[in-house]
């Protein structure tokens, strides 16, 4: 069992969103984070004057899958969202022991699907 | 005595003795400031006195030809007030009022979530304020008659006239009107302050600034006795208040900006950091909407004469004009450099459009107006960069659209005045040769140019000093700024207990 957490540009989750229902996932969970990476933020503008913005928003998705499923969905993620330019994001793959479905008590792959 | 002289000697003896003077005579002054309202308003000197030493009778012969009087009055509007002019003033005071609103959606916008409460509150509070100030002692000094520089007259609204001067406007609708007008140059100030001034010195500088500062300054020219008036060989012509409201606003908030210094963490460009984007551009935009039609009553109002028809419509023509082409100017004039279509840049200047033709509404063609406006608007990007380059945190920009553009506006009458208009009138406009007004670009030589710079730089440099004076002095009670900590914290959680969005914002 695996956890997938991608970290992607905001714009990008309703395309992959379409992408990974083709492909078939248990369930995602989606929030909004911000940070930044090796460039250190970005320049923006106010009023006519330049200031730096060092925490861009970014989304976070993560999916927690059976290990015969990271596969797939990890190459549904990157290809969708890529856009070949700095800021395109990240995919992080973690092992996770257990997971327990609430309503049933049932554990394991099972409590996944 | 020995022991007395003893004490004197301790420092800490003696500044407790000041602090303890002090308070009796601010006492004192308050009381004898008490005891001069209400004899003044309940008459108990004058008319109480006089009447109860004469007969019963004597007493009411005398007041009956004045009851007499009074009842034909009441019967019919008496022939001195103009009717339609005092709707129009009273709807115009409305609408300059309404610019209130305006300011605190335009500076809260401008503002960080973290300092909004106090933005909001200082907008309302600053109303407060005026509105008894003005009442008080305001009016008098600014519209009274008394020497070429202060008005001594009508203290609490007492003695007035029925009608103000020739207006044919009852004193009381000026005195709304221009009570909306005062509150714009104190709320105004605030804007270059947001978001480190603590309250208690944002009730003391504003106390000072409509109190004082504005009624003192602006009897200079709108008083019916002000010294610019009169000066050789032209008059200073300041028509709804480029200088007498927007330079002298403009130019305090300059010195508190000066004398609060930045706020936290913010960075200027030549340090290699850039302003502090405001929380709200939606909220922005609207006041500066919201402001624009507020300025249908600022400046067409003016003329206290609807019968003014082709006055006012050619002020209200001439203004639109103006606000379009600030919009248009430095929307195109900040593209090239930062390659963006800049939204709070558009609206600055927009106002600043508005701002620079306060002053010469009235006197200019809408194609002046239209020169006007597109200068306008690039004077306040400079402005916005002079600031910026001289280390000064203006979060909302309240010096160049102000007090720049104010000053431009005063100097634009000077070069583009027409000649072909004189002054409003209760019954019409007075174009005739005497009263007319020719600026340099319409062979009116430099005259009026000179006295468009005397008098702007007269009030406006007045204001500045005052400023300063006023700010440092506030500073030295320590009340100006908050404290580090309030300051990171938030104004709004610091000095009002709660944040503007609780459930949105976790205080930053």
């Amino acid at each position: 069992m695996k956890k997938i957490e991608a970290i992607i540009r905001p714009e990008k989750l309703e395309a992959l969103r379409l992408a990974l229902e083709e492909v078939g996932y248990p369930g995602i969970m989606v929030s909004e984070i911000k940070g930044h990476g090796k460039q250190r933020g970005v320049t923006h503008q106010w009023r006519g004057t330049e200031y730096k913005e060092y925490f861009l928003s970014k989304t976070k998705i993560e999916v927690i899958v059976p290990d015969s499923q990271v596969k797939k969905l990890t190459a549904a993620i990157t290809e969708v969202c890529r856009t070949g330019t700095v800021g395109d994001g990240k995919v992080f793959v973690s092992s996770v022991d257990d997971a327990i479905r609430i309503r049933t008590g049932e554990s394991g792959d099972v409590a996944l699907s | 005595m020995k022991k007395i002289l003893e004490k004197w000697r301790d420092p800490e003896r003696r500044k407790y003795f000041y602090t303890y003077f002090a308070g009796k005579v601010i006492g004192l002054a308050a009381l004898y400031v008490f005891y001069n309202i209400v004899k003044s308003h309940f008459g108990i000197d004058s008319v109480w006195a006089d009447d109860s030493t004469m007969p019963m009778g004597a007493a009411a012969a005398a007041a009956a030809p004045a009851a007499a009087a009074a009842t034909a009055a009441a019967a019919a509007v008496p022939a001195y007030v103009n009717p339609i002019n005092t709707v129009w003033v009273l709807v115009t005071a409305f609408l300059v009022f309404f610019m209130q609103a305006g300011f605190m959606m335009l500076e809260g916008g401008f503002a960080r979530s973290r300092e909004t409460v106090n933005v909001m509150l200082e907008g309302i509070i600053d109303t407060c304020l005026c509105g008894v100030l003005f009442y008080a002692w305001g009016f008098a000094w600014m519209f009274g008659s008394g020497s070429g520089f202060i008005g001594n007259q009508y203290y609490f609204l007492h003695n007035i006239p029925d009608t103000y001067g020739s207006t044919g406007v009852p004193t009381l609708a000026i005195f709304l009107f221009q009570f909306a007008f005062a509150d714009c140059t104190s709320t105004i100030t605030s804007g270059a302050m947001v978001g480190r001034t603590g309250f208690v010195g944002d009730l003391l500088y504003s106390v000072v600034v409509s109190g004082l500062i504005y009624p003192l300054l602006g009897h200079w020219t709108w008083g019916p006795d002000g010294w610019l008036n009169n000066i050789h060989p032209a008059a200073f012509h300041d028509f709804a208040g480029s200088t007498v409201v927007h330079t002298i606003g403009g130019m305090i908030a300059l010195a508190g900006a000066v004398v609060l210094g930045p706020r936290i963490g913010r960075k200027f460009k030549r340090d290699g950091g850039g302003p502090m984007p405001g929380h709200d551009m939606t909220i922005a935009a609207l006041g500066t909407i919201i402001l624009w039609f507020g300025w249908y009553g600022f400046n067409p109002g003016s003329t206290l004469s609807a019968m003014d028809t082709m006055g006012i419509a050619r002020i209200a023509t001439n203004t639109t004009l103006a606000a379009v082409c600030g919009g248009i100017s430095a929307m195109f004039y900040v593209y090239p450099r930062s390659k963006v279509w800049d939204c709070g840049m558009t609206c600055n200047g927009l106002l600043a459009g508005l701002v620079a033709i306060t002053c010469p509404c009235y006197w200019v063609s809408p194609f002046g107006a239209i020169c006007i406006g597109l200068i306008a608007g690039v004077v306040v990007v400079w402005g916005v960069d002079l600031l910026e380059y001289l280390r000064i945190d203006d979060p909302v920009g309240a010096w160049p659209v102000h007090g720049l553009c104010g000053v431009w506006g005063t100097w634009s009458l000077g070069l583009f005045a027409t000649g072909a208009y004189g002054a409003p009138t209760p019954t019409g406009a007075d174009n005739s040769a005497g009263s007319v007004v020719t600026g340099l670009f319409y062979g009116g030589g430099l005259n009026q140019l000179k006295a468009q710079i005397i008098g702007n730089a007269a009030i406006g440099g007045g204001a500045l000093i005052l400023g300063f004076i006023l700010m440092y002095a506030v500073k030295m009670t320590g009340t100006l700024r908050v404290s580090a900590k309030g300051e990171m914290e938030g104004l709004d959680i610091h000095e009002h207990g709660g944040a503007a969005y609780p459930e949105l914002t976790t205080g930053s």
